[in-house]
């Protein structure tokens, strides 16, 4: 790797949004998922469902902080290491997330605090409401997002002249070719994403045999939300393909591991390959015969469309998006045989005694993690090597920033990025091995919760702070 | 209508409350450093856990309205200011993160302390780095920065850099003297009568060191005389209620007092960029983002900001009194 300015600035880039994506789908899910379990406590007055709330909101605090402080990051890149993009990008994007920030990062940031240190201080309805908003709030957050992430990938409703872009139809750039079809698809996502991390902890525990009712709870939510989610998933990514196939068909060239104008018939589906970005092929391949075709183009003989239909200057980089999306596509094909075993499992009354089960699920605890960032990556990596796609080369548009300063801030995220991390997963180990019962708090979940949540506690803080005095 | 007057209207709004919010935050944070007790670091930390979250949101909104608004601007101004940026960027970063990781891990609660103090006073001294370079002027040639990324490390930035740290510090003081009990009362009391002398001496010497560093801010004084003395009139009458009112009642009044101080301070310096966006180089109407993305941004503005006052000040209000020395979930 040359150490020029364009390739430390979208290395740095690409390391701290990856980093980044990682919390938000996690907040996005686990929000939902604490919105419908304290809703589901409100309605039964069961105390498990408490626990479990009271569980995962540490986990999603803590997940939520690093993704605040990490998406700052992100607002201010657009300017650190694009300059020219932000300039001519801005008219188009920076409006959309602008009302990001009005309508979702305030209503969260507004209503976070509430929700983790609010009990004491509001009824436990309007405590729901604050957990209801932060949910609403991750929804409407990624719902702009995916709009101006769309937006570059199917630029639309703009005009530019004198060098300026200049919007023309605010509709056409909200509502870009892709947008309806990857908001679900990324929502989907985060939520499968909970759906695994729930039910990874509960089958840790049923395999310990500790705090077996929580565990048997989480087991069977996970898995139940699992096998809804992966069903309309499935269903989401088949639409999504053929959309990018129509408006990006670089991206799909490169995801599939074909070079030639047409793929040998019957096409293989490959898992393996080794790509020549220079020599325009591949020095090694392997997959299963027939597959490609038959996934692909559903029929036994089908052929699919090479790169080289790309010309070379306007290619993605092969390995990238093939490896980003086998990622992805390899988890979700995981994830589907998983959830399909739940539902059998649950039929045959076996779901919480099948210990090989349980295993599957404590591995695949962070799949949805994995899954995600395989899809972002091809995603970004496909659009190259334009960051508007059509309208401006991701090189052309990187910032006056010399390569020194560079490397040295990109080595400064690495290291506090990894210490964040490791903090993280350190915070969230412990959490897990001392298990719900000892969580915070949860002396007072066993009845005389309900007085705690009265506000006239309320009155008593102040009495102490009046005594203090 | 003048549309990107509005829309700076708006960026204005942002920084100010940002500066504000998060100032009172960061000089809580840097203060932090100074108290040897951990029953006392966490009652300051519990006084403004609740709300941070939202206090920092204003500084994405500020960097976004100006991507949105102006992104000429915004393009030059983020290369320009790449290191103080970058570096304020990741000591918020380690700052965010103290908050939960301090109290999920009891026994490393000293260290984590220590990063959300040395956290607090490196963003501090980053901003006020931030606002020494654009008081300096950047260079610009056509639309982008053309000048090196080490400008900003010059005496004056950094004497910028003191003087914003003192501010917030004072704010910081002002903040716990209105919101802790009985506990901290003796250590608010004396970081008060120390830090709010030494941020008038530092604004001072930064306003007078100004007119050597800024032609344009001569000129501005001279257009502007009247409104100038009346705003530094404001500012010092401020500081001096402020010094006044320190460990008296009503407990909010030095509060008050140094919101109006740094209110004024910004005011000043507002009148003293207008009516450009990158401070005495590119105007407002030349950096602007077409008619279009104007109307959009300004409707989703006219229309979400007063809701978003009204749940930020809900939050606050249900944080209301005194914060328990207990914390929020004893």
């Amino acid at each position: 790797m040359n150490l020029n300015p364009a390739t430390l600035t979208r290395v740095q880039f690409a390391f701290t949004v990856s980093f980044h994506i990682i919390f938000p789908t996690m907040s996005i899910g686990l929000a939902m998922f604490l919105a419908v379990i304290e809703g589901l406590w409100l309605k039964t007055r069961d105390g498990l469902y408490l626990e479990i709330y009271r569980f995962w909101l540490n986990i999603f605090a803590m997940g939520f902080g690093v993704g605040v402080v990490t998406g700052i990051v992100l607002s201010f890149e657009f300017g650190l290491g694009f300059a020219k993009f932000a300039q001519l990008a801005g008219p188009a994007i920076g409006p959309m997330i602008a009302l990001e920030v009005l309508t979702s990062f305030f209503l969260e940031a507004g209503f976070l605090g509430i929700m983790l240190f609010g009990m004491h201080r509001v009824g436990p309805k309007l405590h729901f409401f604050a957990t209801c908003m932060v949910a609403l709030g991750t929804l409407l957050s990624a719902s702009w997002i995916l709009s101006a992430n769309s937006w570059m990938q199917t630029p639309d409703g703009v005009a530019v002249r004198n060098g300026r872009l200049i919007v023309v139809n605010w509709w056409h750039v909200l509502n870009n070719p892709t947008w309806l079809v990857r908001l679900p698809h990324m929502l989907s996502a985060a939520y499968l994403t909970a759906s695994f991390l729930v039910a990874g902890v509960g089958a840790r525990y049923l395999l310990e045999g500790k705090h077996l009712a929580f565990a048997k709870k989480s087991v069977a939510l996970g898995t139940a939300f699992a096998a809804v989610l992966i069903a309309g998933q499935v269903f989401i990514g088949d639409i999504l393909y053929g959309t990018m196939l129509k408006h990006q068909p670089s991206k799909m060239q490169a995801a599939e591991g074909f070079w030639g104008k047409e793929s040998p018939s019957p096409a293989p589906y490959y898992w393996v390959i080794v790509p020549d970005q220079k020599e325009q092929r591949n020095r090694f391949a392997l997959g299963i015969p027939y597959l490609g075709s038959i996934w692909l183009t559903h029929s036994l003989h089908g052929r699919v469309e090479g790169l080289k239909n790309t010309p070379p200057d306007r290619q993605p980089i092969m390995g990238m998006v093939f490896y980003g999306f086998r990622i992805m596509y390899g988890v979700a094909i995981l994830m589907f045989s998983v959830a399909t075993a739940s539902l059998w499992l649950r039929w045959k009354r076996k779901l919480f005694t099948s210990r090989w089960f349980l295993r599957c699920l404590v591995v695949m605890t962070p799949s949805g993690i994995v899954a995600t960032l395989g899809g972002w990556y091809l995603a970004e990596t496909g659009r190259q090597p334009w960051v508007i796609f059509g309208l401006l080369r991701t090189t052309d548009a990187v910032s006056p920033v010399p390569a020194g300063t560079l490397l040295a801030t990109l080595i400064a995220f690495i290291c506090i990025y990894a210490f964040v991390m490791a903090a993280f997963l350190i915070f969230v180990a412990r959490i897990i091995r001392r298990g719900p019962e000892s969580a915070p708090a949860q002396a007072e979940a066993s009845g005389s919760l309900k007085n705690a949540f009265r506000p006239q506690v309320l009155d008593r803080a102040s009495a102490d702070a009046a005594l203090g005095r | 209508m003048n549309l990107p007057l509005l829309s700076a209207c708006f960026a204005a709004m942002s920084v100010t409350f940002y500066v504000l919010l998060d100032g009172f935050d960061l000089g809580v944070g840097a203060l932090l450093l100074l108290e040897p007790h951990e029953k006392s670091r966490d009652h300051m930390i519990d006084s403004i856990t609740p709300t941070w979250d939202g206090n920092e949101t204003w500084l994405i909104m500020t960097g976004v309205t100006l991507l949105a608004a102006f992104p000429i601007a915004y393009g030059i101004l983020l290369p320009a200011l790449y290191i103080p940026v970058i570096v304020m960027l990741l000591a918020l970063g380690l700052r965010g993160v103290s908050f939960e990781f301090r109290s999920q891990m009891k026994r490393f609660r000293r260290r984590w302390d220590f990063i959300f103090g040395v956290g607090s006073i490196v963003a501090a001294c980053m901003q006020g780095l931030i606002l020494g370079a654009l008081l300096q002027g950047v260079s610009v040639e056509g639309i982008a920065f053309s000048g090196s990324v080490f400008d900003c490390f010059r005496p004056f930035p950094l004497l910028c850099a003191v003087c914003v740290l003192a501010g917030y510090v004072v704010l910081g003081g002002c903040w716990l003297h209105f919101k802790t009990a009985a506990l901290l009362q003796e250590f608010t009391v004396r970081t008060l009568r120390i830090a709010l002398p030494v941020f008038i001496a530092t604004f001072s010497a930064t306003a007078v060191i100004s007119f050597s560093i800024q032609p344009g801010i001569g000129a501005v004084w001279q257009m502007h005389f009247i409104l100038l003395t009346t705003v530094s009139g404001t500012m010092l009458v401020a500081a001096l209620i402020l010094f006044g009112s320190i460990n008296r009642r009503p407990d909010v009044r030095p509060f008050a007092a140094g919101v109006v101080m740094i209110a004024a301070g910004i005011v000043g310096l507002a009148i003293l960029v207008f009516p450009n966006i990158v401070p005495f180089r590119v105007s407002l109407w030349d950096a602007s983002a077409s008619r279009l993305s104007q109307i959009f941004l300004l409707t989703g503005a006219v229309i979400v900001t007063p809701v978003v006052l009204a749940y930020s000040f809900f939050a606050y209000w249900v944080f209301r009194g005194k914060t328990p020395e207990k914390g929020w979930d004893g």
